[in-house]
Formats: C-alpha cells, sequence, structure tokens
C-alpha cells in the first residue's frame, strides 16, 4: 500500500465545472515538497480482484512541484464574542450560563473566559480536572481563585455562575439545579455557593482585541489556537454589572423572554440568545451593548436547552426551548489552511472523478508502506443544461460526505459482530485512529458520546480518493464498467443536483445512480422525481438507497447535516426533539419517515444488511412480460444471475425490496430476486415492529433484493436490481456475465429516446 | 439514546470441549455456519473477548498483519509484526485461537483434525 499520508489536503470547492478555479489546500510534516499531478480517476479501488487502479493524467495541467508546510487542525468548537472596549472599567461582575456538561472531569474545560494568553491576564470559568467549577481572575501577577468542591454531573443541567468585585476581592462560584423534570424550576432546587478572598483592587483589565470565548481558553492570542473545549450544553450565557446572588438571578434561571425583569434585567451588560440564527454561525445578544458573536467549527445547535418541555419536537416550533449549543471538544468544520496551490480547470475537462496525486521520494514507515503516494480527491460536474451525452452518472458525494473519515470500524464494538468477519483495515485509518483532528464521519461519535451531525468538505477526507476504500471505490468501479461500456457520460454530483435541481438533469435521457446513494435533500428528491415524471430514466445500480433525508447549507458549499432520529439503521441515536435539521429547518431521520420512502422514487427500498455471504438472482414470471424482454436480451429461461463478485453474490451487503405500502408502483414489474440470503442477512429495525425470531432471511421473506421495472410518465422507466453489491459483479470475468449484460442491456435501451408506454396510457411522445 | 452493552451476559459458559465448533470454524466458509458456531462466533465479536483485532492490508488482496484495536481515541494500533498472513482466513483462524483460549482457558492452537 502507497504512503497516503505523507501529505494530506483538501480542495476548495470539492465540486467544481471545468473552466474553474481549485485551490488545493496542503500539508505536510514529512517532506517540504512533492510532485503534484492532476489524474483523472476511472477506478479507485486496488482489489487485484477488480480492475484496480486505473488513473488518467490530465495532460492539459503539467504536473508541478509544490512546497509544503505543516499546518496544524485546531478542533474544537467554541462561541467567540468580540467585546473591544465596551467592558473597560467594569470592575464588578456576575457571569454565568446553563450547562449540561457530557464528560466532567475527563479534563480541565473552560465555559466561559475573557482571557489572554499573551499577558495572563483576564478570567475564566471552569469546570476543573475533576469536574469542580472554578473561577479565576488575574491581572498577570496577582491572582483571586475560587472552586466548588462537589463535581458536576454529566448530563445534568445546572445553572452556574461566577462573581467578582475587584474593590473588596471577594470571588464567589455558584450553582443551582433543576428542581423537577421536564424544565420546571420550583425555586427549592439544589443551589450553593462558595465565596474567597482575594486581593484587592485587582482588575483583570485585557486588550480590546481579547474576546469573551465560551466552551474553550486560547491558546495564544492569535485567535486560532484554542484549548480546555468545553463538551456538553450550553445555554442562555450571561453577564451582570455587579455581584448578584444566583437566587436573584430567577429571570436567567427561568428562560424568561427578553427584556429581563428585576434584578438581572437592571444589571444586565450582555446576555446571548443561542436560539437565534440557529441555521448558521451567528448569534445575538440581546442585551444593551449588541455584544453579537459568532460560532467555531459548527457546535450543534438545534437541541433542546434546560427548559425543553416536551410538548414540541422541532426546534422551530418552539424556538425558546431551544436556546443551547452541544459544543464538543472534536467539532471540526474548516481546517482554513493557506492554498499551496491553485490549478484552473481546462474549459473543455470532461465531467468525472479526479483527483490531485502528489508523490514525493523515499517510503513510508509503516509496514508494507510503498512509494510515497497521496491523493486529495475533488469531482468536476457537467454543466447545467450543457450536456455532453446522453448519460449522466450522478455521483452520490453526499454520501461520500456522510461517510467522510469513517471511524466506525475503530470505534464502534459492535462492527466486527456486524460485519460478521475480521475487519479489513488500511493506513488510512492507521492515521485516522491516531489523528481525530480530521473530524470523523456521521457514523460516529464524538468523545463525549453525541452523534455526529456536521460533516465538511474542507478538510482531508482520507476514505473519498484512490486506496481510499469505502463507497468512493465501489462507486469507481461503476465509472469502470461504464468506461467499459464506450458509451459517452457526464458526470454530474449531489451538491449541484440539491443547488441546480432539475435543470442539472434535463438534457439527459437516462441517469445512473451508483452502488450506494444513501443520503439526500428534499431537493435532490424533487429533482429526481421531476425528472423521472417528465420521460427520464433512471438506472438505479445500488442498494439503501434514499434512504436519510439530510440539509445542505445555503451560505456555505459542502456542508452536510443529518440528526438521525429514532429509526433506522443507524450507529447512533439523537436526543429526544433534536431530529430537526438546524440549516433547513426540516425534520431529518429516514425520508421513510417522512412519507417518502425510497419504494416510491426506484420502486424499491431498504430491507435488509448482509455481510457473511452473496447471492444471485432467479428470474421471476415478470421476466417474461414482454415490456421487460429488452433487459433479459441473451440471458436465458431458468438462468441463474449474478453467483460470482462480493462474498460470491451480485445480491448482498445492503439490499432493497420492492414494498406497494411504501409507494412501489402498482404496475411495477418484479422481474427477479435474490432470496436466498440466509440467516446471516438481517431485516433492518424498521421494517421490525416487535422482537421475535425471524428477523433473518432463513425465516423472514422481506428479507430479500428484488430487481424491477417500471414505467413513468413521458416515456420514461425505471430500473433498479436493489443490491450495493451489483456494481461488484460488473466487472466479473473480464465483464463477461450475465449482471454486466443485463446492466448494459438496459443503460442502451435508457440511452434510446424511444418513450416507453405507461401501461393503461395513450402511447408517450418522446423526449425529455 | 441508544444504550448499548458489549458484556458477555451473565451466564454464558463455552464448553471447551466442543473443539468440533472450532473445526467447523476452520473448514467451512463464511455464511455456511451451524447455529451454535454462529452463536459462539457472535459472543467473541461482539464482546471482543481477548482482544479486539482487526487485519492490517500490506498488500491488498494478498497479505494482512494483525493489529489490535487500544479501545481509546488518539491512541496508536498494536500492530503484530510477527503476525503476518497471506490469506485472511488464516488471521482468522488465529484470532479465533485467541479468543477460545480467552473463553475457555484452553489452547487450541494445535488442533487437528480437518
Amino acid at each position: 500500500m502507497p504512503d497516503s499520508t505523507f501529505v494530506l489536503g483538501y480542495a476548495t470547492p470539492l465540486e467544481a465545472f471545468a473552466g474553474e478555479r481549485i485551490q488545493f489546500h496542503l500539508s505536510s510534516d514529512q517532506v517540504t515538497s512533492a510532485r503534484a499531478q492532476v489524474v483523472r480517476v476511472r477506478c479507485g479501488d486496488p482489489d487485484p480482484a477488480g480492475p484496480g487502479i486505473q488513473l488518467v493524467d490530465v495532460e492539459a495541467l503539467a504536473p508541478r512541484d509544490v512546497a509544503l508546510k505543516h499546518q496544524p487542525i485546531q478542533a474544537g468548537s467554541c462561541a467567540v464574542v468580540p467585546v473591544g472596549t465596551a467592558l473597560d472599567g467594569l470592575a464588578a461582575f456576575t457571569l454565568g450560563a446553563w450547562i449540561w456538561p457530557t464528560t466532567p472531569g475527563a479534563s480541565r474545560q473552560t465555559l466561559m473566559a475573557r482571557w489572554s494568553a499573551a499577558s495572563g491576564r483576564g478570567w475564566e470559568l471552569a469546570l476543573d480536572e475533576e469536574g469542580c467549577l472554578e473561577f479565576i481572575v488575574c491581572d498577570g501577577v496577582r491572582r483571586a481563585s475560587v472552586r466548588q468542591a462537589e463535581p458536576l454531573r454529566q448530563r445534568e443541567w445546572r445553572f452556574v455562575g461566577a462573581s467578582f468585585e475587584a474593590a473588596s476581592g471577594r470571588i464567589a462560584v455558584f450553582q443551582r439545579g433543576l428542581s423537577s423534570g421536564q424544565g420546571v424550576d420550583s425555586g427549592d432546587a439544589f443551589s450553593s455557593e462558595v465565596a474567597s478572598q482575594g486581593p484587592q483592587g485587582l482588575l483583570p483589565s485585557v486588550d480590546a482585541a481579547v474576546p469573551i470565548r465560551l466552551a474553550a481558553l486560547p491558546t495564544d492570542d492569535t485567535g486560532r489556537r484554542t484549548r480546555q473545549h468545553f463538551s456538553g450544553k450550553i445555554d442562555s450565557p450571561f453577564l451582570l454589572r455587579g455581584v448578584h446572588q444566583a437566587q436573584a438571578l430567577r429571570a436567567l434561571q427561568g428562560g424568561e423572554a427578553w427584556p429581563l425583569s428585576g434584578e438581572a434585567g437592571e444589571a444586565c451588560v450582555a446576555v446571548w440568545d443561542f436560539a437565534d440564527g440557529i441555521g448558521g454561525d451567528g448569534f445575538a445578544d440581546r442585551g444593551p451593548l449588541g455584544l453579537h458573536g459568532h460560532l467555531v467549527n459548527t457546535p450543534t445547535r438545534a437541541v433542546t436547552g434546560p427548559h425543553w418541555s416536551g410538548r414540541r419536537h422541532h426546534w422551530s416550533q418552539a424556538p425558546e426551548e431551544y436556546g443551547a449549543i452541544h459544543f464538543h471538544d472534536d467539532d471540526i468544520d474548516d481546517c482554513g489552511w493557506d492554498a499551496t496551490l491553485s490549478v484552473d480547470l481546462p474549459d473543455d475537462l470532461p465531467s468525472g472523478f479526479y483527483s490531485l496525486r502528489l508523490t514525493a521520494a523515499g517510503t513510508g514507515t509503516l509496514p508494507g508502506q510503498q512509494p510515497r503516494e497521496s491523493h486529495v480527491g475533488f469531482f468536476v460536474s457537467a454543466r447545467p443544461g450543457r450536456p455532453t451525452a446522453r448519460i449522466a452518472f450522478l455521483a452520490p458525494t453526499a454520501t461520500f460526505l456522510a461517510y467522510s473519515n469513517s471511524a466506525m470500524r475503530l470505534d464502534l464494538a459492535g462492527s466486527e459482530a456486524m460485519q460478521e468477519q475480521l475487519l479489513v483495515i488500511g493506513p488510512d485509518e492507521l492515521y485516522l485512529q491516531e489523528h481525530r483532528e480530521l473530524g470523523t464521519s456521521t457514523y460516529d461519535t464524538h468523545s463525549d458520546g453525541s452523534g455526529v451531525c456536521h460533516v465538511s468538505g474542507a478538510r482531508p477526507i482520507l476514505n473519498m480518493r484512490p486506496y481510499g476504500g469505502g463507497y468512493y471505490s465501489m462507486e469507481t468501479r461503476v465509472l469502470d464498467w461504464l468506461d467499459h461500456t464506450g458509451l459517452a457520460y457526464d458526470v454530474i454530483t449531489d451538491e449541484m443536483l440539491h443547488r441546480h435541481g432539475l435543470s442539472l438533469l434535463q438534457g439527459y435521457t437516462c441517469v445512473v445512480t451508483g452502488a450506494h446513494p444513501e443520503y439526500h435533500s428534499a431537493a435532490m428528491l424533487d429533482a429526481l422525481e421531476a425528472f423521472q415524471q417528465r420521460g427520464g430514466r433512471h438506472l438505479y445500480l445500488g442498494g439503501n438507497g434514499f434512504y436519510w433525508r439530510v440539509g445542505l447549507r445555503a451560505d456555505k458549499v459542502s456542508r452536510l447535516e443529518i440528526r438521525r432520529g429514532m429509526s433506522g439503521t443507524r450507529t447512533w441515536e439523537g436526543e429526544p426533539g433534536e431530529n430537526g435539521l438546524a440549516s433547513t429547518d426540516e425534520p431529518s431521520g429516514l425520508w421513510r419517515s417522512s412519507g417518502r420512502a425510497p419504494q416510491r422514487l426506484v420502486g424499491v427500498g431498504f430491507a435488509a444488511q448482509v455481510f457473511d455471504r452473496g447471492a444471485g438472482y432467479r428470474r421471476l414470471p415478470d421476466s417474461f412480460d414482454p415490456r421487460a424482454a429488452f433487459i433479459f436480451d441473451g440471458i436465458g429461461a431458468d438462468e441463474p444471475i449474478g453467483w460470482f463478485g462480493l462474498r460470491g453474490g451480485a445480491a448482498g451487503h445492503e439490499v432493497d425490496r420492492v414494498e406497494q405500502r411504501l409507494g412501489s408502483p402498482a404496475h411495477l414489474l418484479r422481474v427477479a430476486t435474490a432470496d436466498d440470503l440466509g440467516s446471516g442477512a438481517l431485516a433492518t429495525p424498521e421494517e421490525i415492529a416487535f422482537g421475535n425470531r425471524g428477523v433473518g432471511g432463513d425465516l423472514n421473506a422481506q428479507v430479500r433484493a428484488d430487481m424491477v421495472f417500471f414505467e413513468t410518465a413521458g416515456g420514461g422507466a425505471v430500473f433498479a436490481t436493489g443490491s450495493i453489491a451489483w456494481a461488484m459483479a460488473l466487472s466479473h470475468a473480464g465483464y463477461d456475465n450475465n449482471v454486466c449484460r443485463i446492466t448494459g442491456n438496459v443503460l442502451r435501451r435508457f440511452a434510446d429516446p424511444a418513450p416507453f408506454d405507461l401501461p393503461g396510457s395513450a402511447p408517450a411522445a418522446a423526449g425529455v | 439514546m441508544l444504550t448499548t452493552d458489549h458484556q458477555l451476559p451473565a451466564h454464558v459458559r463455552i464448553d471447551p470441549a466442543r473443539t468440533d465448533l472450532a473445526l467447523e470454524f476452520r473448514r467451512k466458509r463464511r455464511g455456511e455456519y451451524s447455529l451454535e458456531l454462529q452463536r459462539l462466533l457472535y459472543l467473541m465479536r461482539w464482546s471482543g473477548v481477548g482482544g479486539r483485532f482487526v487485519a492490517f492490508t500490506l498488500e491488498p488482496g494478498r497479505r494482512w498483519m494483525l493489529a489490535e484495536l487500544p479501545g481509546r481515541r488518539g491512541v496508536p494500533l498494536v500492530l503484530h509484526r510477527d503476525q503476518v498472513f497471506e490469506r485472511l482466513q488464516e488471521a482468522e483462524w488465529r484470532v479465533f485461537c485467541i479468543r477460545w483460549k480467552a473463553l475457555t482457558g484452553s489452547s487450541i492452537d494445535d488442533l487437528q483434525g480437518d
């Protein structure tokens, strides 16, 4: 295996059109230069049982040497509030917030601070190494501090704060709890305050450029390096003039709407509203000075606060109950690396999967590592309205992002039991294990156990490039097959589809979706549905497709959000009330749970996982219907289909089935099925109402892969194979096999503009 | 909030005399196991008794080295440099033997039979 981590990088934008400029942001702590060459990826899977790695140099872009430097990654989210001179002269103050710590005692974690690392001046409210509340004030020479002896408990809301008075030197911390469930504070909650005496006249004055920061402490005064990241939720942080007791701050504790009443209202300097601007990175100060702030590294918003009543489960229906932000010490959004190299893509560059290949002398240090070769994957999409072929392959870039840097096999203890084999990992996963600052996938959890909801393309993604494994490798097997057919095709991408909708698909006769197009926004599904209903042909070669509902940010590219809710095959479960997307104000979770099961779009939907074996298909009576004759041209009446490929069968990994009650069209032809998947093929949880022994393919007839065909309005049609493993069988025996034959039959007919006739209707007019 | 426990159920006992299950594992391809062997493999893999092992690819499709997951993020995997295999099935067998010993106290490293 090559040393694929001696240099790492990411491309901005990740998905581009020909003629645009792409910047590559690179970092290496092992070499000071590398040779860079843009290549087109025909196949990125090194498995010797397949076509093997096939990369084609883009001759129009000459290779060049690039100078490299090490660029660190600052992981961990926080909030920043620039204050300038607004707080100058504040010699007595009280501050605090509601907090819900998730890992108290794991490390020292800053809650709120205004601290100059260079001068050692300022103040900090923190949970110390034992999870105890501590407040420190320092002027660079003299120091006052106070600490409560009892550690906070994890996943419990506490109203915490501190006060300081320079004249007297009095310093105190306090905390109060909720006395009952569902957010009601009856007034007799747990409450304690500890006070201490520090030096008199100590003023923690700092430079105007030093901001207030929540959930982290600055490492230096550049603003780019932080430490002591807090993991957990913070709600309604505040800053008041003067010294106040916790009991007097009822307006703040009770989640009162602004303007605040009583003592809190009179003394208010700043009260930050995290329910403001939930869809973005900004938040407002409701206080008199308007000290608004912004977030770093996309902590999770649209999360329940201390007063969540449970009467509403979506944040925009009760925003006042969703004024919390869940910070994580391993959040990452944009690495912020300097651009190392700019490449102007030629105007006539064909659409496709591309990579910046980086090579250098020397070898890696791990056993088995060969010459240094790393890749930075990116995609070139055809432009809307300017197709160069009848066929388009829709690259599932949303799914790639969802799986980006998956550490599932490293962290999820049940992975080996699920996959029913010794897990096989490569050098990239070894690297990821030690470098979690890269940010992991939406299949992973943060260090505090909460699910990863946000992923970004502005960071090195190890499994979205040649040699990187994962579903990227599988999809390049489809590209390889498309190249083999000799038919012209364009490549379009998920994010382009999201942004341009139907206009990106119009002009194509046939759209091919790959082995595993699992994640979709509403806009993407709308576009595919509209394409089908206007005479478009959709060839769906995969399984577990069109499964999860995601949001893409409108203000930033290559940012995906998912909430996994309470249903589906999933590796983590969202907290109650937190299934709403912050980015788009829509519910997340399964498309099935939104009334839009995959069967509605492609006739089949997720039925089961099977990792211990594969199976072939048998023809069903519908396969002899004249409407399906073109599919089985050259296939014998009793010929078993696809008993080869991944684990011995074209049906496997994840499989889909017909279900009319979930939307499979009534006129659909179920032409073949693979229903001999065995006891190791297990139904997905949403298919099982209550526990019973019939979860496996040996007892459960719903555990199967269905091959289907149906016509759509306007002369269109859909063909699906219901299996992820189908794509891995295409190249078997030098492409001389019945999986390849069937798929080729369908592709050629789907690329032919002659219309299909929707059964029961008048013959359709041609064209999309 | 999913609450997933990777303990062995309290009353699980593996009979060390059932070496027939070990032989079955060594002999058969995946997906064709008896229910008893399926149960044993599930318990071994789910609980990770004896160690959470993976096969680290030295050469795709051709050579692998046993490695062990440390159970903590940020800590390197332990590479077992003396455990290199040219067939994944042999790596699987090695790990099976380690886990059998951890579960039963008995060694099957020298188990004879097809």
